[in-house]
C-alpha cells in the first residue's frame, strides 16, 4: 500500500518535503519511521491524516503521515 | 474619565483599529481593560509587546531574567546596541513607554520557576508564551492549566515556527499535543541552529493577533489548531488536534497534579559537556 510522509522543520534537512513509500498491508507508523530513518524520540508531533497519531497505529492505503520535531525556541 | 484633549488623542491613536468592524469603540475599551503577561522578552516577546502596547492593551507584564546581548539584536527589535548589558525588562519598558504611555507596564526581572510562576501569572487574564526553551514552556503551560489562564503559544527556530492558542478545559492543552518534554539533546535551540528575526517576527505577530482576537472576541482563534510557518518554502500550514483522553494533565485520569520543574538540555549544551 502507498503511504505519503510529510516532513516538517529540521526533518526536511537532507530529505524531500514529501515522499511516497510502498509498504506492506498492515504496516504500522513505526515501520514507516524505520524506513525514513527517524527515531521515535526525535518526534514531537505525529499526525495521521492530519489527526493525532500513535507509533503503533496501523496504517491504511493512502494515509498521510506528518512528522514534526520539537520546536521550542524563541 | 479622559478630558477632551486626551479623548481626541486617544481616538486618533487608535483610529485605524476603532474604524474596523472587528474592533470598534467597544473592542478598544476591552483592550484597555485587559491584562496580558508576556513571558520572555526575546525574539517572540519583542513583536508581541510592540503590537500589544501599540494596540492599547491596558496592562502588560513582562517577565525576563536576562540582559540584552549583542547576538540578540538581529531579531529582538525593542533593543538598540546601546542597550547591551541592560536588563531586558528595563530596556523593553523604556522603548514601550515611548511608544504608548497609556499602557501600564509591569516588569519582573526573574527566571520563572515552580516557586514563582503561579504568583506571576495570578494577576493577569491572558498569558503569552514567548520563551526560548522547553523546560520553561512546560512549567508555564502547566501553571496556566492549573490557574485556568488562556495561553498563547508560539515557538520559532531557524526558518520555521509554530503557534496555537489554549483555553484550559475547553481546547486541547499543550500536553495533549506533546505529552512529555523532549529528551535531552533532541531539541535545537536558537543558539544551536540560529534563527532569523523575520521568523520570530512572523510567529510573534501571530501570537499578538491571537491575543487581540480573543480579548475583543472576533475571528476564529487557533483553538485546537496549530499553524506551522516555514520561511524557507514560504508555507503556512494548519492542522487540527484534539483533546487527548489520556493527557497527563487535562485527561480523564491526570497524573500531573502539581507543578514540576524540568531540566531539558538542548543540543549545544550536550555537546558542551562532552
Amino acid at each position: 500500500m502507498n503511504i505519503t510522509v510529510k516532513f516538517f522543520a529540521t526533518f526536511r534537512r537532507g530529505r524531500e518535503k514529501i515522499v511516497n513509500i510502498e509498504v506492506e498491508r498492515g504496516s504500522t507508523v513505526k515501520e514507516v519511521l524505520d524506513i525514513v530513518k527517524i527515531e521515535v524520540d526525535e518526534i514531537a508531533i505525529l499526525l495521521v491524516n492530519g489527526r493525532d497519531g500513535t507509533i503503533a497505529q496501523l496504517l491504511n492505503d493512502g494515509d498521510t503521515l506528518s512528522l514534526f520535531p520539537p520546536v521550542g525556541g524563541g | 474619565m479622559l478630558n477632551s484633549n486626551a479623548n481626541t488623542r486617544h481616538n486618533i491613536r487608535y483610529s485605524r483599529q476603532i474604524i474596523m468592524d472587528e474592533i470598534g469603540k467597544e473592542g478598544q475599551e476591552k483592550l484597555f481593560q485587559a491584562k496580558v503577561l508576556v513571558v520572555g522578552a526575546g525574539g517572540l516577546g519583542c513583536p508581541v509587546l510592540t503590537y500589544l502596547v501599540g494596540a492599547g492593551v491596558g496592562t502588560i507584564g513582562i517577565v525576563d531574567f536576562d540582559s540584552v546581548g549583542l547576538s540578540n539584536l538581529n531579531r529582538q527589535t525593542l533593543y538598540r546596541t546601546e542597550d547591551v548589558g541592560k536588563k531586558k525588562v528595563q530596556a523593553a519598558k523604556e522603548t514601550l513607554v515611548k511608544l504608548n504611555e497609556d499602557v501600564t507596564i509591569n516588569t519582573y526581572s526573574v527566571r520563572i520557576d515552580v516557586d514563582n510562576i503561579e504568583e506571576l501569572i495570578k494577576e493577569y487574564d491572558f498569558i503569552v508564551d514567548a520563551l526560548d526553551n522547553f523546560s520553561a514552556r512546560y512549567l508555564l503551560s502547566d501553571a496556566c492549566y492549573f490557574q485556568k489562564k488562556i495561553l498563547f503559544e508560539g515557538a520559532a527556530v531557524s526558518t520555521y515556527g509554530t503557534a496555537t492558542t489554549i483555553v484550559p478545559d475547553v481546547t486541547p492543552c499543550y500536553r495533549c499535543l506533546q505529552p512529555v518534554p523532549p529528551a535531552d539533546g533532541i531539541t535545537p535551540s536558537c543558539s544551536d541552529i540560529g534563527v532569523l528575526g523575520m521568523i520570530t517576527g512572523v510567529i510573534g505577530s501571530i501570537q499578538a493577533l491571537e491575543v487581540i482576537k480573543v480579548i475583543v472576541g472576533f475571528g476564529k482563534p487557533l483553538y485546537g489548531r496549530m499553524v506551522y510557518f516555514d520561511g524557507n518554502f514560504l508555507e503556512l500550514q494548519e492542522f487540527e488536534y484534539e483533546k487527548t483522553e489520556n493527557c497527563p494533565i487535562c485527561g480523564k485520569n491526570p497524573t500531573i497534579l502539581e507543578l514540576e520543574q524540568y531540566e531539558i538540555k538542548c543540543k549545544m549544551k550536550i555537546v558542551d559537556k562532552e
